[in-house]
């Protein structure tokens, strides 16, 4: 082997190492099998020159420190490049966390109301707001709940110590904080011919002692069909495909008779509980159901007080707990949880 | 309504046994009877296994919750009907011995003052020897959770639980007369009742009075004086019917309730008096602890006549939505204690049917379809969709107008509160002093809600205070609800309250507590979601700071109007609800009717603008207490129609300004739609700017 070939194998040898370099420190270890003053092969390449021909020592000299310049100049561009592939000009740590721009949350109930709502909406139901001070013809009596009507326990209720003006134009002064949005439907039918499609959800009060479960404000929405030839039937139809819509489409419904003086059947609606899967825990109470909505058929006493003709219209009616719901879907623990307003609960929800 | 399955048998004997003796056939499955009966419309909330001698059939009582409407299955029989008709089974009545109703006055002198309150008194004697109560009774009435007492008394309430009827017992030789007048108090009248409580009466209270006083409160509770204890030889046993809204009344005027005002304010059975008299003798008989004396004394001045409704088959399976066999339904309601006659209708098949005493819920034919459907099964209604007979109705304006404001604060970075419709009345004053403008509620829970919130400020303060007490620096809360003012009546409001951070810490610096600026930019920023613009003017407002509240008018559709107040809460109020620290808490309270998104419905997009617009800036120096709108306002006068815009860039006072005075940096903007303007265009409105601003507020150009 000749010096010539050795200094044209270094420079083979070399370009292959640099096109491999990745790294600053792949370059460092180029450079020091290289250019390193005792082991690197342009040192070792200039100790075998003094074994070579004395008439081809001149060339090869020059051919040696011509290799070591050129891989000098090679490393220090290939360094170079290096340095500002890994820092461009005007670089910033973008690992760093961006500036907040913070936004606010809808309460969860009204997340809720307006699921409820936009299902109906979709079933042609219009939607409707009512006052919360009530006249007692409108919460109670209109609902056939006459005064002293033992049904008035079943919904506890808030008095004003004197009247206020009520809603609307001609309204009677109000003397009560409405237990329903039931009034409503009262108000809309007293003012609208069948049919009747409207649902009224609404902040309703109860004096009930609060705790898990109970509070004396809570959020309602009520729902009301009105018109020729309308069934039970098709309240279990349109209850069944609201709440498969709500919750899960495989929800199983069940309705039970009940009693509510406003409708004549009365039902409790029930689904497959949401916690054991109607497998029987402690919230269900082992029965693996939840009660989650009263209904019926409106009692012909309303249609009477509204002026409808109970022989030609029938109509059916719901009523729904959007807090119980709430406490349902989303596992609160405590209804009292939704009006302290803690935003550690109220982040948790979608925008 | 605690029922002993045991007990119920003796209702339901087996329908192959023809001696109607006890038999374990029908009710043998007691899970399967709890299921049917909740499936019925009676609830079945527990079933507590009972202890039974070898052999004998399974024994449980049923705790059921009977709804408002159905008075007579507060009963074992009550009960047992829907039983026997769940299983087609006929409902033995229990043994009765012939019994002697005497119409005249034998055994005591018997007034009805007030028939409308008492329709029906009877009342009857026997001889007893006081005692305790044989075994199987005590453990009947433990079952339904009756407390035994003596044998008299036992047995009025064993004959309570078992037919329905409330019973009371006098010791005979206590009544002065022997009389029983059944009155009104008279003023001043008193008793103490069997709870050792005495209590005034007034002309409100119905009593069942001897000839001198009176001796109980009618259908609620007997006096003490006429109770029968152990040295009572012979009992007046009253059985009778009060007018369920009295006794209502008076059960809540004296917080006095019991077994009997809750079966009474729920309607007894005006037929069940004499049967149930009859029952309790021969009970007293049977047990050993007396006899009868005398004929039953029956005051029923006037029997009403039966309810009679007529049915039609078609109705049923116009409500329902299902035909239901016609056979199913005369047995059903005939089992239910109805009585069903067919009838030619022009409409088709129908019954006429009579509504016994005990079924008061029962008036009209919806009741009796309620009747069919629940034995026929809810479960087996088919599900179906009623067919849309109008189109859809366009969405309300306040929905629109809800969703806009939520979209727009929410966006702020406000997070929706719902608070409580009633405050503390401080909490209310002290943000709305008008003590006649309070809406206090008659009977609030506590005092903390002791009146309708005048604004909704007080429960999201006491909310943005929740907060700021768990950790939380900055908050930022709204609220859409209504306010109760006596003046005003129920009027939709939007609030907001803002403390903390304006601009959140952030590695790079420029941090920033929030300041009424930011404030009212939400509020003009939810304005301009509505198409409208905010103007701020100085205002004072209790609990405000003053020099630093704003009234807000809202410019919309060419209309102004009052929309509300914004400003910082006065620091002391807020410590004094309980605030820690020193962050100013800023609120706004607004007017949500002023709010409409009307003027998007007659929208018309103006053109883009084609020409380019010239900006000048414009450095004035002025009084300090002139309102930056004052000097907007001379400038938008001055300007001419080619002023497109002004914003205030800088606001300046110290060195190189006089004292009392301030530099104002103003960006004017320029704009033709038909042309790109000249300097001097510009120049001359500029020129005509600032000599206004010369004139009208001193200006001085820098």
């Amino acid at each position: 082997m000749t010096a010539q070939t050795d200094i044209d194998t270094i420079r083979h040898a070399f370009q292959a190492d640099l096109a491999a370099v990745e790294t600053a420190h792949d370059l460092q270890t180029v450079r020091d099998r290289y250019l390193g003053r005792k082991q690197g092969a342009i040192a070792a390449l200039m100790q075998s020159l003094a074994g070579a021909r004395p008439s081809e020592r001149p060339a090869l000299g020059k051919g040696a420190n011509t290799l070591k310049r050129e891989i000098d100049q090679a490393i220090g561009a290939r360094g170079a490049a290096l340095a500002s592939a890994a820092r461009p000009a005007g670089a910033v740590d973008v690992t760093l966390p961006g500036r907040d721009l913070p936004f606010g949350r809808r309460h969860p109930l009204t997340l809720i109301r307006e699921q409820v709502e936009s299902i109906f909406e979709a079933m042609g139901f219009e939607i409707l707001q009512g006052p919360q001070v009530e006249d007692d013809y409108h919460n109670f009596e209109a609902l056939n709940m006459p005064p002293d009507h033992p049904a008035r326990d079943m919904q506890d209720t808030f008095y004003l110590d004197g009247p206020m003006p009520g809603g609307g134009a001609a309204a009677a002064p109000a003397t009560l904080l409405r237990t329903h949005t039931s009034g409503m439907q009262i108000r809309y039918m007293e003012s609208h011919e069948p049919p009747v499609r409207i649902i009224a959800p609404g902040l309703v009060y109860r004096r009930d002692t609060p705790d898990l479960t109970h509070s004396p404000m809570f959020m309602q929405v009520e729902g009301l069909l009105v018109g020729e030839g309308i069934t039970m039937a098709d309240l279990k139809g349109t209850l069944v495909s609201f709440l498969q819509t709500f919750f899960d489409p495989g929800t199983r419904v069940m309705f039970r008779p009940s009693f509510f003086p406003y409708t004549e059947p009365s039902a409790e609606v029930f689904i497959n509980c949401v916690f054991c899967d109607g497998s029987g825990c402690a919230v269900c109470k082992q029965t693996g159901w939840l009660e989650i909505l009263g209904c019926g058929m409106v009692h012909p006493a309303v249609f009477e007080a509204v002026g409808y003709d109970p022989e030609r219209y029938t109509g059916w009616a719901f009523g729904l707990g959007i807090d119980r719901v709430a406490l349902l879907k989303y596992r609160v623990e405590d209804i009292r949880l939704f009006y302290d307003n803690d935003l550690r609960l109220l982040e948790q929800f979608p925008l | 309504m605690r029922v002993l399955v045991s007990w119920l048998r003796e209702f339901i004997p087996a329908p192959d046994d023809p001696d109607g003796g006890s038999s374990a056939d029908l009710l043998a499955d007691i899970d399967a009877l709890a299921a049917g009966l909740t499936m019925r419309g009676f609830e079945v909330g527990a079933v507590e296994p009972r202890p039974v001698a070898g052999g004998s059939a399974p024994d449980a009582v049923l705790d059921i919750e009977v709804t408002t409407n159905r008075p007579d299955c507060l009963s074992v029989r009550g009960i047992a009907r829907e039983v026997g008709t769940m299983y087609g089974a006929d409902v033995r009545m229990p043994d009765l011995a012939a019994t002697e109703v005497s119409t005249g006055d034998h055994a005591f002198a018997l007034t009805i003052d007030d028939p409308d309150l008492c329709r029906r008194y009877v009342g009857a004697l026997a001889d007893v020897e006081v005692g305790p109560s044989p075994r199987w009774l005590t453990d009947r009435l433990e079952a339904a959770g009756i407390r035994p007492i003596n044998n008299v008394v036992d047995v009025t309430n064993y004959v309570m639980i078992e037919l329905g009827h409330p019973l009371h017992a006098f010791d005979h030789a206590r009544l002065a007369g022997p009389a029983i007048v059944v009155r009104r108090a008279a003023p001043g009248e008193r008793i103490r009742t069997l709870d050792g409580v005495e209590r005034p009466l007034d002309s409100a209270v119905l009593t069942i009075a001897d000839a001198e006083r009176p001796q109980a409160v009618a259908g609620i509770m007997g006096g003490a004086d006429a109770e029968v204890s152990a040295g009572t030889r012979t009992i007046l046993l009253e059985a009778a019917w009060f007018n369920p809204i009295s006794v209502r009344r008076t059960s809540k005027r004296l917080t006095l309730a019991t077994d009997a005002s809750f079966r009474f304010e729920r309607g007894a059975d005006v037929s069940a008096p004499v049967t149930a008299i009859a029952r309790a003798r021969r009970l007293l008989v049977e047990i050993g602890a007396g006899q009868p004396r005398g004929a039953i004394v029956d005051g029923y001045p006037a029997p009403p006549d039966p309810i009679v409704v007529r049915l039609r088959h078609r109705r049923i399976g116009h409500l329902l939505g299902q035909d239901v066999d016609s056979g199913f339904v005369a047995p059903t309601l005939t089992r239910l204690g109805f009585t069903v006659e067919p009838q030619t209708d022009p409409d088709g098949l129908a019954w006429q049917v009579t509504t016994p005493s005990f079924r008061v819920d029962v008036r009209r034919e919806e009741d009796l379809i309620e009747e069919v459907a629940r034995h026929h099964g809810y479960d087996r209604l088919p599900e179906t969709f009623p067919a849309l007979t109008q189109p859809p109705p366009a969405e309300a304006g306040w929905r629109r107008r809800d969703r806009t404001a939520r979209q727009v604060l929410t966006g702020c970075g406000f997070s929706e509160a719902i608070t409580y419709g009633f405050v503390e009345r401080a909490a209310a004053l002290a943000l709305h002093p008008d003590e006649a403008d309070l809406v206090p509620l008659a009977n609030p829970l506590s005092e903390k809600g002791a009146v309708l919130r005048p604004s909704l400020l007080p429960g999201l303060v006491d909310s943005l205070i929740h907060n700021r007490r768990r950790e939380r620096q900055d908050i930022r809360l709204f609220e859409l609800g209504s306010r109760f003012r006596q003046r005003e009546g129920e009027t939709p409001a939007l609030a907001l309250a803002l403390t903390g951070a304006a601009v959140g810490r952030h590695w790079s610096g420029g941090d920033r507590k929030a300041d009424l600026f930011d404030l009212t930019g939400v509020v003009t920023r939810l304005c301009a979601g509505f198409g409208g613009t905010a103007a701020f003017a100085p205002a004072t407002a209790e609990a405000l700071v003053p020099g630093r509240t704003a009234r807000v008018t809202l410019t919309l559709g060419g209309v102004t109007t009052d929309l509300g107040l914004a400003g910082q809460l006065d620091p002391a109020l807020a410590r004094r609800r309980g605030l820690p620290g020193s962050d100013p808490v800023h609120v706004a309270e607004l007017d949500l009717r002023a709010l409409s998104l009307q003027v998007f419905d007659h929208l018309r997009a103006a053109p883009v603008p084609r020409h380019p617009s010239v900006t000048r800036d414009l450095s004035i120096e002025v009084d300090d207490a002139l309102p930056a709108a004052q000097v907007r306002g001379t400038i938008r006068a001055a300007g001419g129609a080619t002023l497109a815009g002004i914003s205030e860039v800088d606001r300046y006072q110290g060195k190189g300004v006089a004292s009392g005075a301030v530099s104002l940096s103003l960006r004017l903007i320029f704009r033709a739609a038909d042309r790109t303007l000249t300097d001097s265009e510009v120049r001359t409105a500029t020129d005509r700017i600032v000599s206004a601003l010369e004139q009208a507020h001193h200006a001085k150009l820098r």
